[in-house]
C-alpha cells in the first residue's frame, strides 16, 4: 500500500512543473480523485477509531490510537494543501492568460489545431481539453471579473504593456496575418512579414497576443 | 493629518506648485513606493485618482481635437501630448496592476480585519472578494465538496497554524529620509540606532521602516 500523502507529493510535482511551462498540462483528474479519495478514507478510519471512546477519548491513556489519529489528521490536511497548491498553481497561469487577452474560444481553438506557442493546449492531449470543467468556468468568471474591474479605468488599458514607454512610435514586424486595423492616422492593414511603425498604444495588444514583434 | 500632507510639508516647494503637478508628484511616489513596499499600502484617499482620471480625460479630448489639425506645430504638440499621455497611463497602469498582484497573492490576509480591508479601493475591495468567492468555488467544485465538513475551511487557524498567508514583514527595503531622524533598526544579531541624515539612504527591514514613513520622515525608493 503506498504511503499517504504519496499521491499528493505527486501533485505537487505536477504543480512545480507548471510553474516553469509556457502551457498548461493536462488537468490531473485521476491524481485528484485519488487525493480526495484518500482524505474520505482517514477521515473515515479516523471516526472508525473514535466511535468505541464515544467523545471521551484520552490520549494518555491509549497513545498507540492518539499517534495514529494524529498521523491521519496530519495526512489529511497536508492532502488538503497539496489539493490547493495545485490548484492555485492552475488557476494563477489561468489568470495569466486571461491577463494577456486569451480567449476560450482561443483556447478550445488552439487545442483543436494543435499546441502552439503560448497556447494552453498540451500536444499529447489529442484534442482533448487540458482545462478541467471547473477550470473553464473560472477561467470565464475571472475573465468577468477582470473586464468589470477593468470597466472602471476605462481610460488607462490596464492589460497595457508593463514595460514604460520610451517612444510614442515604435517599429513592428507582422509576425501573423492580424487583418486591418483602425489607427488615428487611418488603416493599417497587417499582413505577415510587413513592417510598421505605429503608436504603441495602438498595438500593445497585438504584441502581447503574438501577431506582432517589437522591433529595436 | 494623513501622510501626504505631512509629505506635502516636507516638501520645500510645495506651494510654489499647481496642483496638476503636485498630483504627478503624488502618483509617482505612491507608485514607488507600492512597487518596493512588501506588503500593500494604503489607497490614496485625497482624490488623487479622481484628478488624475480626469486629467487623463481632458488630455484624450484634446488629443481628439487637434488630431483634424493638419498644422506641423500642432502635430508637434501632439506628440509631446501623447508621449506624455502614455506615460501617465503607464504609472496608473504599474501602480494599479502592483496593487492587485498584493492583493491576488494574500487576498484572505487583507480581507481578515476591517484595518487591512481599509487599505483596498471600493473597486479592490469588490474585486478582491469577488475573486476570492471565484477561487473559493472553483476549489469546492473540484474536490472540497468532497472532503469531509470540518476540513471544507480556507481560513482554518487550528493547530496553531494559520491557513491565511501573509505577506513578509520582514523584507528589506530601500528608504530615503526626508528629514534628519534616528533609524532604529533590527538586526540578526543586535539591534542599532542610527542617526539619519536627510536625503540619505539606508536599507532596513520593512517592519522597521514602517514607522518611519508612515510618519512622513522616509520615503521608500
Amino acid at each position: 500500500m503506498p504511503m499517504y500523502g504519496d499521491l499528493g507529493n505527486k501533485l505537487v510535482q505536477h504543480a512545480k512543473r507548471t510553474q516553469n511551462l509556457a502551457h498548461l498540462p493536462a488537468y490531473q483528474t485521476e491524481l485528484v480523485r485519488a487525493v480526495t479519495r484518500e482524505v474520505r478514507d482517514l477521515d473515515r478510519d479516523t471516526k472508525n477509531l473514535l466511535e468505541p471512546f464515544q467523545g471521551s477519548f484520552d490520549p494518555s491513556a491509549d497513545q498507540a490510537t492518539a499517534c495514529t489519529l494524529l498521523v491521519n489528521h496530519l495526512a489529511m490536511r497536508r492532502n488538503k494543501r497539496c489539493l490547493l497548491a495545485y490548484h492555485r498553481t492552475r488557476t494563477d497561469k489561468l489568470e495569466e492568460l486571461v491577463w494577456n487577452g486569451v480567449d476560450v474560444l482561443d483556447l478550445a481553438g488552439q487545442q483543436a489545431g494543435g499546441a502552439n506557442g503560448a497556447g494552453v493546449a498540451d500536444g499529447g492531449a489529442g484534442g482533448s481539453s487540458s482545462l478541467s470543467p471547473q477550470e473553464e468556468d473560472y477561467f470565464r468568471q475571472y475573465g468577468d471579473l477582470l473586464a468589470a474591474y477593468k470597466g472602471q479605468w476605462t481610460d488607462i488599458d490596464l492589460t497595457g504593456s508593463l514595460e514604460p514607454p520610451r517612444d510614442l512610435f515604435i517599429d513592428v514586424r507582422v509576425l501573423k496575418d492580424a487583418g486591418e486595423i483602425q489607427t488615428e492616422y487611418g488603416a493599417i492593414n497587417l499582413t505577415k512579414n510587413s513592417q510598421f511603425y505605429v503608436r504603441q498604444g495602438d498595438v500593445d495588444r497585438l504584441i502581447a497576443q503574438g501577431y506582432l514583434m517589437k522591433l529595436g | 493629518m494623513d501622510i501626504d500632507d505631512i509629505l506635502r510639508e516636507v516638501d520645500p516647494t510645495f506651494h510654489a506648485v499647481p496642483q496638476e503637478k503636485r498630483d504627478l508628484q503624488d502618483l509617482t511616489r505612491a507608485w514607488v513606493a507600492e512597487r518596493s513596499a512588501p506588503e500593500l499600502l494604503p489607497w490614496p484617499a485625497n482624490g488623487l485618482f479622481e484628478r488624475i482620471n480626469d486629467a487623463i480625460k481632458r488630455q484624450i479630448e484634446k488629443v481628439e481635437e487637434m488630431t483634424g489639425d493638419m498644422d506641423p506645430k500642432t502635430n508637434f504638440a501632439l506628440i509631446v501630448i501623447q508621449t506624455e499621455l502614455e506615460r501617465y497611463r503607464y504609472l496608473v497602469r504599474s501602480f494599479l496592476r502592483a496593487r492587485l498582484a498584493k492583493i491576488d497573492r494574500h487576498a484572505l490576509h487583507y480581507l481578515s480585519t476591517d484595518a487591512l480591508r481599509a487599505r483596498l479601493s471600493d473597486v479592490e475591495l469588490a474585486y478582491a472578494t469577488r475573486h476570492q468567492a471565484l477561487l473559493h468555488n472553483h476549489y469546492l467544485s473540484s474536490f472540497l465538496s468532497a472532503f469531509p465538513a470540518n476540513l471544507q475551511n480556507l481560513n482554518d487557524t487550528a493547530g496553531g497554524m494559520s491557513m491565511i498567508d501573509a505577506p513578509d514583514l520582514e523584507t528589506a527595503v530601500f528608504i530615503r529620509l526626508l528629514k534628519d531622524t534616528v533609524v532604529a533598526g533590527r538586526g540578526v544579531d543586535s539591534d542599532a540606532d542610527v542617526d539619519g541624515r536627510e536625503s540619505d539612504i539606508m536599507i532596513l527591514r520593512w517592519s522597521d521602516a514602517k514607522p518611519l514613513v508612515e510618519a512622513g520622515s522616509a520615503e521608500l525608493v
